[in-house]
């Protein structure tokens, strides 16, 4: 009888996870698709509008960031608006590890343990700044958490210890070769990350570059942190952090102490903004304030959660993709394919030459109202979403199917769905 | 080592002249600091909306403002011409924001009153991208740098005000004195609007219970849609004065420079209360003074003052979290 009842939540574990092997091979295949897409006949457009491996990796590494994010500002509707103080702590810590510079740790430490660190340097802020911050609510919250990652920034913008030029930060100086994602200590099981000094691999007739080998080891950490986290939102402790968003006295007068569920709850997404961050930082070999602690960081979390769906864990690294590609296509320097590289491409220069007003261009109203302005574009995108679709991608599909998309599809499967 | 230089710099920082020209820079940073929360803080009180989009305001308000100022000045211009044409750039940059804050509360902010207040920092957090992107594209449109200040901007204040004087062994600059008498002239002004207007009474009547003052057959959304507009236009005559200071300038990261103390003032005062942002700009414009001071003087860590204004912000909340004149439950959600 046991048993039996063992198969049965083994089976429906299972089924609620199809939908995430099938999100899984499809960005698996991804590089693939990219790899054979742009050598074919469309390939100028296909590299115009697809994202391409650079940026995949860092939707990838800022996804989870944006996922950590969400797990506490969406689950508990405690907005942190501070919550770029953990990814500048993952990445700055890792690339101070890796420059001798913390003390008892040597610029040889494995990467996933200088990860792994970083999450807990992050909790232990995390306790300190929730512990002060979880006695207020509302703007409040937003704004002490605003305010302590802004201490933190100008701190970290000004401190020679980071390094000699703190104000455009630091870069990977005693570890020249890329960063390895992979079982600690164990050399065969490791592989590296970084554009330039990561690893290449040649399996039978695959062949893969730097980048894609970096894809699949970025993804494959971010993978297991969603996991994570997606454990805890549909454990018992996630169901306490909905009811605290829902209605937190009501959660009280339950019986459950919404100050601790809170505190860990800011910790736990503490640890993972800052595997983001150390991703990030392993990545691309350099950290900067502008970039990791600023509050504009939290920003495009924010921009990434409310596209893809507050409150739904997969859906800001959706929100995250959309915000990438579209900056990629309109990107200013062209790189990875974009709009202004493929007009200059395809369109005769008669075209882009073309005066429509005043003098003004083809090519220079291009060049004037679209390429380096997605934000613009993003954020149309984003007060329409606020006012209209509040929900986000993801939010707005569970609405529909009638709850979380894994435990629907899975509920089909098992063949008790309405 | 250290301990001597120390008490070397206290000794200096407590010389009277010294602390005379502290307490004129903490003035005519307290003044910039009123200008640049006041609006703030009379949406909040209002509306409860903390408009992230202040300080995009105060930026395109200097832009605008230089822009006045540019077309109109020329090099021969005299300095009273300067002075007369600064205060229609103060009136065209107040009418040109306020339509626009006008708008964007009737179009955009109206329609999310019913959901929690969440829901408005994201609203206005977006409406400052696109402001922002939209005056990068003006500005570089134009020719001009988005990230460094416009020069031509701070080029069009009157001669006088471009040096400092020496007043009986204290450096006084006009510009500080000008911002100051600014200062003080704004924040009379709207003390006295909402003290000893008919509309005034409104909008604190409405600031208290704007479900009660609509029950009193006032139309409280009209009055919703004039604070927000009178918000928006506050910011941008901040934005006026803050083009002609070489400190600020007209660029695109104003706003953000702007929007972050604002957010401090007003948070650190009591969201929502006159009273207090008054006063707490006064705090973080001496805090900010006399840390100025110490970074010039003693200490070598460059961010001192930035540093020091947002824990006063962290140390606020932790001690009186509902700010110095505010009420507990205000902005609870």
């Amino acid at each position: 009888m046991a048993d039996e009842t063992g198969r049965d939540w083994v089976r429906q574990y299972a089924r609620e996870h199809v939908v995430h092997l099938v999100v899984v091979a499809l960005l698996g295949l991804y590089p693939f698709f990219y790899d054979a897409i742009t050598h074919s006949i469309v390939g100028a457009e296909a590299t115009t509008v697809l994202p391409q491996m650079e940026t995949m990796v860092a939707v990838f590494y800022f996804g989870l960031f944006a996922m950590s994010f969400d797990f506490i500002s969406g689950y508990t509707g405690y907005l942190s608006f501070g919550h770029a103080i953990f990814y500048g702590t993952g990445a700055y810590f890792v690339v101070l590890v890796s420059n001798g510079k913390i003390p008892l740790l040597g610029a040889g430490t494995p990467f996933m343990v200088s990860l792994v660190l970083a999450g807990l340097l992050a909790v232990v802020i995390a306790l300190l700044v929730g512990s002060i911050s979880f006695r207020l609510s509302g703007v409040y919250f937003a704004m002490i958490t605003l305010g302590v990652s802004q201490v933190a920034y100008v701190f970290i913008r000004g401190w020679d210890f980071v390094s000699s030029n703190p104000k455009d930060g630091a870069a990977v100086v005693g570890h020249p070769t890329g960063f390895n994602i992979g079982v600690p200590w164990v050399d065969s099981l490791n592989l590296a990350i970084g554009p330039l000094v990561g690893d290449e691999l040649s399996l039978a007739w695959i062949h893969l570059g730097t980048t894609q080998v970096s894809y699949y080891l970025v993804g494959l950490v971010v993978l297991a942190c969603y996991l994570v986290m997606q454990r805890l939102i549909h454990s018992p402790f996630g169901k306490v952090m909905v009811a605290i968003r829902e209605n937190e006295e009501r959660a009280e007068a339950v019986g459950y102490e919404p100050y601790r569920y809170k505190l860990a709850a800011f910790a736990v997404s503490g640890f993972f903004a800052a595997i983001a961050g150390g991703l990030f930082a392993g990545f691309r070999r350099s950290v900067a304030p502008e970039n990791s602690m600023y509050f504009l960081v939290t920003g495009d979390a924010l921009l990434s959660s409310i596209i893809g769906g507050f409150g739904t864990l997969a859906g800001p690294l959706y929100g995250r993709l959309f915000d990438e590609t579209l900056r990629e296509f309109l990107s200013k320097e062209g790189a990875g394919g974009g709009l202004l590289p493929y007009l200059q491409g395809h369109v005769p220069g008669g075209v882009m030459d073309a005066v429509i007003y005043n003098g003004l261009t083809v090519g220079e109203a291009i060049n004037t109202f679209l390429n380096g302005h997605a934000s613009l574009y993003i954020g149309v995108v984003f007060v329409v979403f606020v006012l209209y679709v509040p929900g986000g991608l993801l939010g707005t599909i569970r609405g529909r199917a009638g709850g979380p998309l894994a435990k629907r599809v899975g509920r089909l499967l098992g063949g008790d769905g309405e | 080592m250290i301990l001597p230089l120390l008490a070397d710099a206290l000794g200096q920082f407590f010389r009277p002249d010294t602390l005379v020209n502290v307490f004129v820079d903490g003035l005519s940073k307290a003044a910039i600091y009123a200008m640049i929360a006041l609006g703030l803080t009379l949406v909040f009180g209002l509306l409860g909306v903390l408009n992230f989009a202040h300080g995009s305001l105060t930026m395109i308000g200097a832009y605008l403002g230089g822009l006045v100022m540019v077309l109109v000045v020329g090099s021969a211009t005299g300095d009273v011409a300067r002075l007369a044409a600064f205060f229609f750039a103060l009136v065209f940059v107040f009418a040109a924001l306020a339509a626009l804050g006008g708008l964007m509360e009737v179009g955009l902010i109206r329609e999310l009153y019913d959901r929690p207040p969440v829901y408005q920092i994201l609203l206005t957090f977006g409406l400052t991208l696109i402001l922002d992107e939209l005056t990068r594209i003006a500005v570089t449109f134009y020719g001009l740098q988005p990230v460094a200040k416009w020069q031509d901007a701070l080029g069009t204040k009157p001669a006088f005000m471009a040096t400092s004087v020496h007043v009986g062994g204290v450096d006084l600059s006009p510009l500080s004195l000008f911002e100051i008498a600014l200062g003080a002239v704004v924040v009379l002004g709207v003390w006295l609007f909402l003290t000893r207007t008919r509309y005034g009474l409104v909008i604190r009547a409405g600031s208290e219970d704007d479900e009660m003052t609509a029950a009193l057959g006032i139309d409280v959304h009209r009055v919703f849609t004039v604070v927000f507009a009178l918000g928006s236009g506050l910011a941008g005559i901040a934005g006026v004065l803050l083009m002609w200071d070489q400190v600020w300038g007209a660029s695109l990261p104003l706003a953000q420079q702007t929007l972050l103390p604002a957010f401090v003032v007003v948070i650190v005062g009591g969201l929502g209360t006159f009273r207090g942002t008054v006063v707490a700009a006064l705090l973080v414009g001496m805090v900010d003074a006399t840390m100025t001071w110490w970074f010039q003087n003693a200490v070598s860590f460059a961010g001192l003052p930035q540093m020091m204004i947002f824990l006063v912000l962290v140390v606020t909340l932790v001690v009186r979290p509902q700010g110095l004149f505010g009420i507990a439950e205000v902005g609870d959600h």
